[in-house]
């Protein structure tokens, strides 16, 4: 079966209210931040306890399923399974956005925005020892080798797109290892300090990006009434499954170490506090438990409803990993000197969801499904079988 | 065909790519737009401002100017950095030998005092002639001259009505300079009703002195030589006077002299200082003169007293040591006083032992209705020992030699006013060795006893909110006919006023100042202005000159060839001590150095020797036909305390407490002190119920939430905290938050504990109680 | 080169929180309000803790004053992307506000909680110093006359004092002070070179055993304490 590309036609009723919504959507994000960029920080959640807040959960969770996203689309074009090809464009041109979209929240989160290219001034500039400035080299060129990916998919050039993907896929693993490593490096947050954080957000990012690509596909050949090969969706399951036992394995690792002493009060916290909600309830129960349950359930694994309800599940519970991860993460008071420190010294953070910062967050997002709503309308993303139909029915 | 197929192909081929190329292309420019938009800067960097103000930094004017603080009593000298005019440094006098040139925190607070926005500019007059806590009283700004003329109106009329007694005059925190001037007012005026804040202060321990050497003024100490002190209630590191000296020797005492002096804190409350000495030992309150007793009682059953001073310099050593070994073993009081009778031995054994060694008293321990004879018990351990006027001891502080004004001209008004019993009873059957019974003042006016009150002018004085039983205050204060405030803020006072007269900041003007009691030698410290007053204000002590003028007559004349206005005043004070020229520019005058033995000299009692038995107190009472047939009454001993609430309904005793950054001007609206209000709690900006873990769990009180704190007379709301600081049974409070008159910073912030407490009295001394109230608390 | 260190005595400290103030004082660090001290976004160079041990009556509290420990491991001039913290020569690890980002990743390196982040346009108060010397306009290390927001402060050692007394020749430790040293009453805190064998804190250091907070994380902080 050959199979050529196309665009969508975008201009039915459907697209259009979509688009406007996302643009409206976005265009309030951008209000907002240009908001937050004059009356400063305080209209944001974040405080001196706390200093990362939603900004850069949400970036930590696109990089990670750009990465898995990339890492995916490989299957087709290094290991040369063919059944996945009907996707993989999809696959590349998400983990394009969904990186330019994580720099673009990386970015809200600074304080002075109008710095930003100071982050690309790799040795000139720069601190290199910094996790922070290493990352920013990687995701640009993340960025840089994603768009040369899909140029040499597009050209049709396989020689040069089986090379790209090779480096493609090594590039993203080192892409989302470094942001665990940004975590992971950090010896004064008990919680974050660990050398098993790059290989628990590999681990999360091949899951969610699996999960997103998969809903992505169901959602978009849906709507564009395409037929695909449930095959594909139930392999892929397959591979989810495998995946998030993998993740489980490393964070249950992960978190068993750290209620070992030293430095163990900060994670039962975590377990037990405030947060611990979104640590059992998203984290746990969301992201590992229910989807494992519903991916070898008898008759749930078999339904096409079965495994979308697993993914998004899977989605919205790595996001609240990546919450659980950064909030509580920083919310402990940290042991200045022995005993109970008095006051505000000693008390746990607690981080206000604000109006500006979660429209802010919200208009990431949308920014995102912008981009991609309309590459699918103006870039040759989509299959087109030709077996089937001559011209891609429109939109 | 070839090329058909090929036209066909490479045309579909050729939009594909063109349209995946312009993609791509508009995604880069678009990319490339973003990261290049935040180089090119734009309005929100603040580079682009950066030249401009380097031409501003030209040369600035720069001036140290030698001042003091009036931030509390203790009134350190210091600099003051000014830059164009502009006070933006306050550091110590490194001449000053109080506290060896260093500060409290306060002192830096100055900058916040004089650059409060919403000091007084101008005279207000009021228009609401309601009065009360939550009253707007509408206030009219007015000239000097109208404000001051009415004034002078109302204070003529009182003289020319022969009853210049029913001016009453407040004064709370005033440059020394002030309160002479105030006084000399009062004298020429012709009132005796001159009330300062001293009757909330430390009034016991003064009447304590003077029952045994006949001294009516607080203690100095001998801090740089003591290798022991034992301190009872005195919180020397946060509100004890004068505080800087306090904290500078600490430092001294502890690292760097040869001997660690060893500093024991007996408190009901684990304070800063009891944080920072070698030991805290928790006592129920009230029982401080039951443990001194104890502790005489363990010096003198082993005989560790100093026999040659108590033989060569003491007078009723024989029915005191009678009275302690009788009734005051430590076993006795261990139950009472709840602390271990090993540890009172113990404690007992080291403070005689060690020479050395002070007895110190403060407030927690003093402040209740028998506080004049715990102050004497703890005062004669100190005798015991012999520690009065040697090295390492109880010192008797030299006071500045001030010029001598020319006599005040009393007209026959004043005179014979000056016979009039004084309002607050003070040095009458009711308070007989008292001096001043501040807070007697309330029922005073309401009860128009022994007669009512005409006319009152405050002189940055806030009794409102530092006074126990704020209720009184504020029913005594709207019954005033007519009330002056003069201070640079408007305080919970002055919400009372008719007139509120703006005046200057402890920066503005002129002045001088000694601390009160504390290093034994005399120290004079000036204060000057280190920037221009702001708006219309004027110095208290102008203010009294100019009224004085405009009242004319002998009290006019009183303050003729004085000076004219408080600078002068200053000058000629102040001439017989150095040149002015050297001492404006030095600040700080110091007087000879201490000369320490002065027996001969220091007991003014009928046996000219320090008396263990009161012949001070008794010749008073027979002067007053008080006498008393119990000798202990000339003893010192436990006085049971008497609580104002029944055990049952309020189970709990209050304890407020005065933190180190409580700015004792009247106003806490300065962010600096407000942001670190409690450092032993971590938090700034409110007050704490503290309570012992054990008590707080037993009423159902869950840590961190809000409770109610109601005693007989009022209830409070605030957070609790459940402490592993304090006695049981006990609930601390720290004072100075509450404001309602203004102050972005201050206003409804934290509560003032003050309100809840009921007047009572030392009756010797007229020392008003604080720490006999007994509350309630419970879930808000 | 010298090794600029800091020495307190906690026997001698007492509490009193004079560093605190005139450390607000000297580089015009703004106060806060009630709710940025709820939220924790009131900027703090100098902060003093306290940390209760044991129970009634067996209690103990202890106050300690923690500016900046200036690191010589600092984890904070390691994770800086923009290089704008970094150690100078001499010691002091010095916050470049012109290169700062705001991006935060200091504040959660930094194992004593010294650096505050700046959350809004502050007021500019009359008892701010006019008169910083050019060089330390916003081209600097130094946010006046406008703080701007959006950056990460912390305590500097007050190395403007240390820089201007090398200048003029005075003896640093000794005649320079930082405003906190200067400012303790209880004389309780010493400053100088920690390499330099006649200084105070060299002396100090050798009286009795010095501790650094959080020694655990091997930060080389050079602010040690020496306990009651």
């Amino acid at each position: 079966m050959s199979l050529n590309f196309t665009t969508i036609e975008g201009k039915s009723r459907g697209y259009n209210t979509l688009l406007a919504i996302l643009i409206v959507l976005s265009v309030a994000g951008f209000v907002s931040f240009m908001v937050s960029y004059i009356e400063g920080h305080q209209l944001l959640g974040s405080n001196n306890l706390i200093p990362w807040g939603m900004p850069i959960v949400v970036a930590i969770y696109l990089i990670g399923l750009s990465a898995g996203s990339l890492i995916l689309s490989s299957l087709t074009y290094v290991f040369g399974k063919e059944e996945y090809r009907p996707i993989s464009r999809v696959a590349v041109f998400l983990a394009i956005v969904l990186i330019f979209g994580a720099m673009v929240g990386i970015g809200l989160d600074l304080g002075r925005p109008e710095k930003t290219w100071r982050l690309f001034m790799f040795f000139m500039l720069n601190n290199m020892r910094s996790m922070f400035a290493i990352n920013t080299i990687l995701y640009g060129g993340y960025f840089v080798i994603g768009l040369v990916y899909l140029g040499s998919i597009f050209a049709g050039r396989s020689k040069m797109t089986k090379m790209m993907g090779m480096i493609a896929i090594g590039w993203a693993a080192l892409v989302h290892m470094g942001t665990g490593a940004i975590f992971g490096f950090v010896a004064a947050r008990p919680i974050f300090y660990s050398p098993l954080k790059p290989f628990e957000f590999l681990a999360a990012a091949m899951v969610s990006g699996l999960a997103l690509l998969m809903i992505a596909i169901v959602v978009v050949f849906k709507y564009t009434k395409r037929e695909y090969d449930q095959k594909i969706i139930f392999s892929l399951s397959r591979l989810l499954f495998a995946l998030i036992v993998g993740l489980v394995v490393i964070v249950l690792i992960d978190k068993l170490t750290h209620v070992y002493p030293p430095d163990r009060e900060a994670t039962i916290w975590l377990f037990t506090g405030p947060y611990a909600w979104v640590f059992w309830g998203l984290q746990v129960g969301c992201a590992y438990l229910v989807p494992l349950v519903l991916l070898t359930h008898p008759r749930y694994s078999k339904s096409l409803k079965g495994v979308l309800a697993a993914a998004i599940l899977v989605v919205i519970g790595i996001f609240g990993e990546r919450f659980a991860l950064v909030i509580p993460g920083t919310a402990y008071p940290l042991p200045f000197y022995p005993g109970k420190i008095e006051g505000i010294w000693g008390a746990t953070g607690t981080f206000p969801i604000t109006f500006v910062e979660t429209l802010m967050s919200l208009g990431i997002f949308t920014l995102m499904g912008l981009f991609f709503i309309l590459g699918l309308k103006y870039m040759e993303l989509l299959p087109v079988t030709e077996t089937k139909e001559e011209n891609p029915r429109p939109a | 065909m070839k090329s058909k197929r090929m036209g066909r192909s490479k045309s579909k081929k050729q939009t594909g790519r063109d349209l995946s190329r312009r993609t791509f292309l508009k995604l880069s420019a678009l990319t490339g737009t973003v990261l290049g938009a935040s180089h090119l800067g734009g309005p929100f960097s603040v580079d682009a401002d950066a030249p401009s103000r380097g031409n501003v930094q030209a040369v600035p004017k720069e001036e140290w100017i030698s001042s003091s603080c009036l931030n509390c009593p203790a009134r350190c000298a210091t600099r003051v950095r000014t830059v164009n005019g502009r006070a933006v440094q306050i550091v110590g006098n490194p001449l000053s030998h109080v506290s060896d040139g260093k500060t409290c925190p306060r002192a830096h607070i100055g900058l916040q005092v004089q650059y409060d926005k919403e000091r007084l500019r101008v005279p207000l007059k009021r228009m609401n002639p309601e009065k009360g806590r939550n009253i707007d009283p509408k206030w009219a700004p007015v000239s000097w001259n109208q404000a001051l003329e009415e004034m002078a109106k109302r204070l003529k009329s009182l003289r020319d009505g022969k009853q210049p007694q029913k001016l009453l005059l407040f004064y709370g925190l005033n440059t020394v300079s002030g309160e002479d001037l105030i006084s000399r007012f009062a004298e020429a005026f012709g009132t005796p009703n001159l009330i300062s804040g001293n009757g909330l202060d430390t009034e016991a321990e003064k009447s304590g002195n003077w029952m045994a050497d006949g001294q009516y003024t607080p203690c100095a100490y001998d801090l740089d030589h003591t290798n022991y002190i034992l301190a009872f209630g005195a919180d020397l590191l946060e509100s004890a006077k004068p505080l800087a000296r306090y904290l500078r020797k600490w430092g001294k005492m502890r690292r760097e002299n040869p001997n660690r002096t060893k500093v024991v804190v007996v408190h009901p409350r684990y304070s800063l200082t009891a944080a920072h000495s070698d030991e805290w030992v928790p006592i129920q309150p009230g029982t401080d003169a039951a443990l001194a007793m104890a502790i005489a009682h363990v010096i003198l059953s082993e005989e560790l007293y100093d026999t040659t001073f108590v033989k060569q310099w003491t007078e009723g050593f024989e029915p005191y040591k009678k009275l302690v070994l009788s009734q005051y073993s430590p076993k006795a009081v261990s139950s009472l006083t709840g602390i271990p009778s090993e540890t009172i031995e113990r404690l007992a054994r080291e403070f005689a032992t060690t020479k050395p060694a002070l007895a110190i008293r403060g407030k927690e321990a003093l402040n209740w209705p028998g506080g004049s004879y715990t102050s004497y018990a703890i005062f004669c351990l100190n005798a015991l020992v012999g520690s009065i006027d040697v090295p390492g001891g109880v010192l008797y502080q030299e006071n500045p030699r001030y010029r001598d004004l020319p006599p005040v001209e009393e007209d026959e008004i004043a005179k014979k006013s000056k016979g009039q019993p004084s309002l607050d009873f003070h040095g009458t059957d009711k308070f007989p060795a008292a001096r001043v019974v501040t807070n007697q003042i309330p029922e005073s006016i309401l009860e128009g006893q022994p007669y009512p009150v005409e006319m009152a002018i405050g002189f940055s004085s806030n009794f409102v909110m530092s006074a126990p039983g704020s209720k009184r205050w504020d029913e005594a204060l709207r019954k005033l006919p007519y009330y002056v405030h003069v201070a640079p803020i408007i305080s919970e006072m002055a919400l009372y006023a008719d007139i509120v007269l703006p005046a200057t900041t402890f920066m503005e003007e002129w002045g001088y100042d000694h601390s009160p009691p504390g290093s034994g030698f005399a120290e004079v410290k000036i204060k000057q202005p280190v920037v221009k007053p702001r708006g219309e204000v004027k110095a208290a002590g102008d203010i009294l000159f100019d009224l004085a003028r405009r009242l004319q007559g002998s009290v006019a004349r009183s303050f003729t060839g004085i000076g004219d206005d408080s600078k002068g005043f200053v000058k000629l004070r102040t001439s017989g001590l150095m040149a002015w020229e050297e001492f404006s520019k030095k600040g700080v005058w110091i007087g000879p150095d201490y000369e320490f033995r002065k027996y001969k000299r220091i007991f003014n009692t009928p046996s000219k020797k320090f008396e263990f038995y009161s012949g001070n107190l008794k010749s008073l009472y027979q002067k007053m036909g008080k006498k008393s047939e119990d000798e202990k009454t000339y003893l010192p001993h436990l006085e049971d305390a008497k609580f104002l609430g029944e055990k049952e309904k309020y189970p709990l005793i209050l304890l407020p407490y005065q933190p180190l950054l409580v700015i004792e001007s009247g106003s806490q609206n300065y962010p600096w002190a407000q942001e670190v209000f409690l450092p032993m709690h971590g938090i700034g900006w409110g007050t704490l119920v503290e309570i012992h873990r054990e008590t707080a769990s037993a009423l159902g009180l869950s840590d961190g939430k809000e409770v109610w704190v109601e005693s007989p007379f009022h209830k409070i709301k605030a957070r609790v905290k459940f402490s592993e600081g304090v006695y049981p049974g006990v609930v601390a409070m720290a004072s100075g938050q509450g404001h309602y008159s203004y102050g972005r910073w201050q206003k409804g912030i934290g509560v003032n504990p003050h309100e809840l407490l009921g007047a009572d009295y030392d009756r010797i001394s007229g020392q008003a109680a604080f720490f006999n109230t007994r509350v309630k608390v419970y879930k808000a | 080169m010298p090794r600029w260190g800091m020495v307190i005595d906690l026997d001698k400290c007492v509490g009193c929180q004079a560093c605190s103030v005139a450390c607000k004082e000297e580089n015009n660090v703004p106060h806060g309000s009630p709710e940025e001290q709820q939220w924790k976004r009131e900027i703090y160079w100098h902060k003093v803790i306290a940390a209760t041990n044991g129970r009634y009556p067996q209690v103990s509290t202890q106050v300690i004053p923690m500016p900046c420990m200036h690191c010589d491991h600092a984890p904070c001039v390691t994770v800086c992307p923009a290089r704008a913290t970094y150690r100078r020569e001499d010691g002091i690890v010095i916050q470049n506000y012109r290169r700062c980002l705001g991006c935060k990743y200091c504040m959660v390196a930094c194992p004593y909680g010294a650096r505050s982040f700046n959350y809004k346009e502050q007021e500019e108060e009359e008892y701010h110093h006019p008169d910083l010397p050019p060089d330390r306009s916003v081209w600097g290390p130094w946010p006046y006359p406008t703080r701007t927001h959006g950056v990460v402060e912390k305590c500097t050692f007050c190395f403007h004092r240390i820089d201007k007394g090398l200048k003029e020749g005075k003896k640093i430790g000794k005649d320079v002070v930082p405003a906190c040293v200067e400012a303790c009453p209880a004389n309780a805190r010493a400053f100088g070179d920690l390499d330099d064998t006649g200084s105070e804190v060299a002396r100090l250091l050798s009286t009795r055993r010095p501790i650094r907070l959080r020694e655990e994380l091997d930060t080389k902080c050079k602010v040690y304490y020496l306990l009651k």
